[in-house]
């Protein structure tokens, strides 16, 4: 298995180190390890409970879990960081041992108990900071633990990742609770026969496990500079991807920590040089499957193989349809492989030049280059950005990248841009998920002359150049507000429908609303917030409840795009169109049947297709030098002159898209 | 043994659910049944003081109609899990279906080609997990990892997020009028959960599925097609998931790209909180249906007490804790 990993992994380097721009750099490649370090540590403490034949499915949940509970130890009770990190480490310990004490001592399956306990933990999260406080402002030597370098080149936590390993190696493999973990995993009876304490031995491991991720979330702390319930989410599948990678066996008793961290590395690799290549990031998620799949079949074949030779009877109870579908899985995996290193080279030829130029005359590249990041890639809302985006790159002849995280995740914002800082592109604009954590890379960025703009969500006002303001938040609130009160007449309830209960945007909006509701409609009341996740049809249903327990609510205001839909479509259903009315934050095409059949009275959103052609439009002109810091105004090319206050380009009023209006605009 | 129990043997060969020595190892299973059946019970009677509300017919009905996605994916996971194996893929391939679903009913203008569409589509990615599995010898959670991963991003690849709009009138409620739908939809969940329950327990193949997941070495030896077994219940998984997703994306007059995230959890969670064993060989279909119901009533329960939102998700997870460790308090 490890001999496969290894090729798979050299393979890697040597297609990305040619290219790549700057992929094989030692800079970068350090950079590579201090992403996965959060990772590196859950994933190496999963590996015993994998050789136990057990899985932890909880270990993301608790990473956010001890994340919380340091930054509220810290700031909230103001206890010295010692003590916070004390307090994180216990919890994380303590998650563990409820993982470790349910499974051993009860023998329930470890799959279905890690994932009660992924949704207790995550559910605690979410409670104690109500889903909406973000801890951050920690202290600068706090936060160089995370972001730090060691003699300007090491990052902080790199040696926290290595003496993790080497620990985790002595006791898997040189000490008799090891021995123990694969005597378990081979065979529980045989074990217990054998005098092991099964149950102790399995309580270690997931209570080992427990205190690895009370270490990571540490480190996702320091590294990212906030503390938010929804941290580490989904850490437990990329974990698990890493450590079956790497050759340990889900059905236990097989498994080694050098492979575990050789499967880290590739993935690392992997998503370190696709993004250096431009590719996007949806690429990672195909190839990590069929990497997955092809890496285990290979290994598959080379021991069938072996034991061909080793019987030397020729006849092996392998049949024809299993070689077959071996065979089939790994063409396909190398025809997909094949079909993205052809689009590598591709990408090598236009991009590769225009790197190279730029970092030979970074202040006046033959070819403008600006990485564009949203904050979720899927999200139609930014889908509609990109177009604006892509139409003023032709007009203006620069070359947009335009990549962001899957869905949102402030870690993989950071990694992006890091693999853009080593690419040199000329100019970076980024839709900010995480203000404190996001400032520290592009402060980096800057230094190294890349031109910084943000848009949508702001980042320091020191970390960038300029920030394109569709709208600030009060005018979201405001206008949403009054609304409601208009077409309730000033008095009434009403419900909202938020995205998830973490999200940053939202939780501002509501509070914002509250403001304005005490200010301005005492009459007016919100009775009822209910999350919708982004999918319509859990805001379906979430509307249909409102409905019948609160009858008296006349007006869902649905703040998330996939909401309103929902929300209009449970109300439409209902048969109360015009009687409980909709309105919301969303995109026009989605809402246009229900904005025609009166369902929705009105739809709020500044026109998104601009706000991506200003924000290209002005990244460019700032690598130019055609915008100053001290401009008042700048050429937004269709949209004519547009103000700047400070340093922040102000797009306009948000639209309010009515019956009349709708039709008019298409995103 | 006498002459009749052989010949009993012989016309039902891996046990029947009556009479036979065979049959004993269903008895904690009932137990476990019953247990989810009074939280259930407790729960509803609680309802039933606190939010006389929640038993309006229009409520029930809305509770049934959102929980039928859970429903139909959860009995294909049952087969799953029954044979030993595991599907976390079932949420992507949900999303999969039901865009396929929408744009082929948009590019043809006829639903009941869309329908042909989805479950193929379905029946293939089921087939691919299954081949990968049975043949291929690749563990099932890795190889549905890998599919769950690689689906859920080549769907975001391909759509970009952008919803499929403009569907012809004849999409939503298969243009029936909304009542007959809701008849239908519940007509066909409920056909789809005791045909399965009764082949599980009556027919060769049904019991095949239960001998595979007892021992696979065993059902191998007693003269079964164990790959054959294993490469249905991954096809019917693939299949029923394109059912529900069908079922599912006609109540609305578009297919959003992003449908399905986590269905996994909660199907796996449904079927393991019903009984059954995650190694395989023990559950039924009946406590399926049950745990679907208990988890998809908690929801709106919740919500009916007038609960925080901040602590449900907590509240559900110590829920399903609390049933998995009741369970093994009682062994």
């Amino acid at each position: 298995m490890k001999k496969v990993l290894f090729a798979v992994l050299v393979a890697e380097v040597a297609v990305f180190a040619a290219t790549a721009p700057n992929f094989l750099s030692a800079p970068n490649l350090f950079e590579v390890v201090r992403l996965s370090v959060e990772l590196g540590l859950i994933a190496i403490a999963l590996t015993p409970v994998l050789v136990t034949g057990g899985i932890d499915l909880s270990v993301g949940a608790l990473l956010g879990l001890s994340a919380v509970v340091f930054g509220m130890t810290h700031q909230d009770w103001h206890l010295p960081i010692a003590a916070a990190m004390a307090a994180a480490l216990m919890t994380g310990v303590l998650g563990g041992a409820l993982n470790g004490a349910v499974v051993a001592t009860l023998s329930a399956p470890p799959l279905i108990v890690t994932l009660g306990t992924l949704s207790l933990f995550r559910g605690i999260a979410e409670g104690i900071t109500h889903a909406a406080v973000n801890y951050s402002g920690f202290s600068p030597g706090f936060l160089a633990l995370g972001q730090g370098y060691i003699a300007n080149l090491v990052p902080m936590q790199v040696p926290v990742l290595i003496l993790t390993a080497v620990a985790f190696a002595f006791l898997l493999h040189r000490s008799v609770i090891g021995r123990a973990w694969y005597a378990i995993g081979l065979n529980v009876a045989g074990a217990r026969y054998a005098g092991i304490p099964v149950a102790r031995r399995n309580g270690i491991a997931y209570l080992l496990s427990g205190l690895m991720s009370g270490v990571a979330g540490i480190i996702y702390v320091a590294h990212l500079g906030q503390a938010r319930a929804d941290a580490g989410s989904g850490y437990e599948l990329d974990a698990i991807t890493a450590v079956v990678l790497g050759g340990t066996s889900v059905f236990g008793g097989v498994g080694s920590i050098g492979g575990t961290i050789l499967g880290l590395l590739v993935l690392a690799v992997l998503k370190n040089g696709l993004s250096l290549a431009a590719l996007p990031s949806e690429s990672i998620g195909i190839l990590t499957g069929t990497l997955l799949v092809a890496t285990i079949a290979v290994d598959r074949v080379r021991r069938l193989e072996r034991d061909v030779r080793a019987s030397n009877r020729g006849e092996l109870d392998v049949k024809n349809s299993q070689v077959a579908v071996i065979c089939a899985a790994i063409i396909a995996g190398a025809v997909l492989v094949a079909a993205t290193n052809v689009w590598l080279v591709r990408s090598l030829t236009t991009s590769g030049t225009a790197a190279a130029a730029a970092a030979t005359a970074p202040s006046h590249p033959e070819r403008i280059v600006v990485a564009m990041m949203p904050k979720a890639k899927g999200d139609p809302y930014f889908v509609s950005c990109r177009v604006g985006a892509e139409q003023a790159a032709r007009e203006l002849g620069a070359e947009l990248i335009w990549d962001g995280p899957t869905s949102l995740d402030a870690a993989r914002q950071n990694e992006l841009i890091e693999g853009w800082i080593t690419r040199r592109v000329s100019a970076i604009a980024v839709a900010v998920e995480n203000r404190a954590g996001i400032s520290t890379v592009l402060r980096k960025a800057r230094d190294r002359g890349i031109k910084v703009l943000t848009w949508d969500a702001d980042a320091e006002p020191d970390a960038r150049d300029f920030f394109i303001n569709q709208a600030t938040a009060e005018d979201i609130g405001n206008a949403l507000t009054d609304e409601a009160a208009r077409l309730l007449g000033g008095t009434g309830e009403f419900a909202v429908i938020t995205g998830a209960l973490t999200a940053a945007n939202q939780n501002e909006w509501i509070s914002l609303i509250r403001k304005r509701l005490a200010d301005k409609y005492p009459k007016l009341g919100l009775v009822m917030i209910r999350p919708s996740d982004d999918d319509r049809d859990k805001a379906f249903a979430e509307t249909q409840t409102i409905m019948r327990v609160a009858p008296r609510v006349k007006l869902v205001m649905a703040i998330s795009a996939p909401a309103v839909p929902g929300a209009a479509e449970a109300v439409r259903q209902a048969g109360r169109s015009g009687d409980v009315r909709v309105i919301g934050l969303s995109l026009p095409n989605i809402n246009k049947p229900y904005v025609h059949d009166g369902t929705v009275q009105t739809v709020v959103l500044w026109n998104t297709a601009d706000l991506g052609y200003l924000t290209m439009r002005a990244a460019v002109q700032v690598v130019q030098g055609s915008l100053q810091p001290d401009a008042t105004s700048m050429d937004g090319g269709r949209l004519g002159g547009v103000d700047i206050r400070g340093s922040e380009v102000i797009l306009g009023p948000p639209l309010r898209f009515t019956r009349d209006n709708i039709d008019r605009y298409d995103f | 043994m006498t002459l009749k129990s052989l010949d009993f043997a012989r016309s039902r060969p891996l046990g029947s659910a009556r009479g036979t020595p065979l049959a004993a190892p269903r008895i904690p299973e009932l137990h476990s049944e019953f247990a989810i059946a009074a939280a259930l019970a407790v729960l509803m009677a609680v309802l039933a003081i606190v939010s006389p509300a929640f038993f309006t017919p229009g409520n029930l009905r809305d509770v049934f109609v959102a929980n039928l996605p859970v429903l139909i994916v959860a009995t294909g996971a049952t087969l799953v899990i029954l044979t030993g194996e595991i599907d976390i893929s079932c949420g992507s391939m949900f999303a999969v279906c039901s865009v396929v679903a929408g744009v082929a009913a948009k590019a043809s203008d006829s639903v009941a080609f869309a329908m042909a569409a989805s479950l193929l589509t379905g029946a293939m990615l089921g087939a691919t997990n299954g081949a990968l599995v049975a043949y291929a010898g690749i563990p099932s959670i890795v190889v549905t990892l890998a599919s769950m991963v690689a689906l859920r991003d080549g769907l975001r690849w391909a759509t970009e997020g952008t919803w499929v709009t403009d569907l012809p009138t004849s999409f939503q409620w298969l243009g029936m009028p909304a009542t007959a739908y809701h008849a239908l939809a519940a007509i066909i969940a409920i056909i789809t959960l005791v045909a399965g329950a009764w082949v599980l327990r009556n027919l060769g193949a049904g019991r095949a599925v239960y001998a595979v997941g007892s021992n696979r070495s065993a059902a191998r030896l007693a003269g079964l097609r164990v790959d054959v077994v294993r490469l249905g219940v991954f096809v019917a998984a693939g299949l029923l998931t394109a059912l529900a997703a069908l079922l599912n994306s006609v109540r609305f007059t578009q297919v959003p790209s992003n449908t399905g995230i986590g269905l996994e959890m909660k199907v796996i969670a449904a079927v393991v909180v019903g009984g059954a064993a995650i190694t395989g060989g023990r559950g039924t279909l009946r406590g399926t249906a049950l745990g679907v119901l208990l988890l998809g009533v908690v929801g709106p329960a919740l919500t009916f007490f007038g609960s925080s939102p901040y602590w449900e998700r907590a509240l559900q997870g110590a829920i399903i804790l609390t049933a998995v460790s009741a369970k093994g308090w009682k062994r």
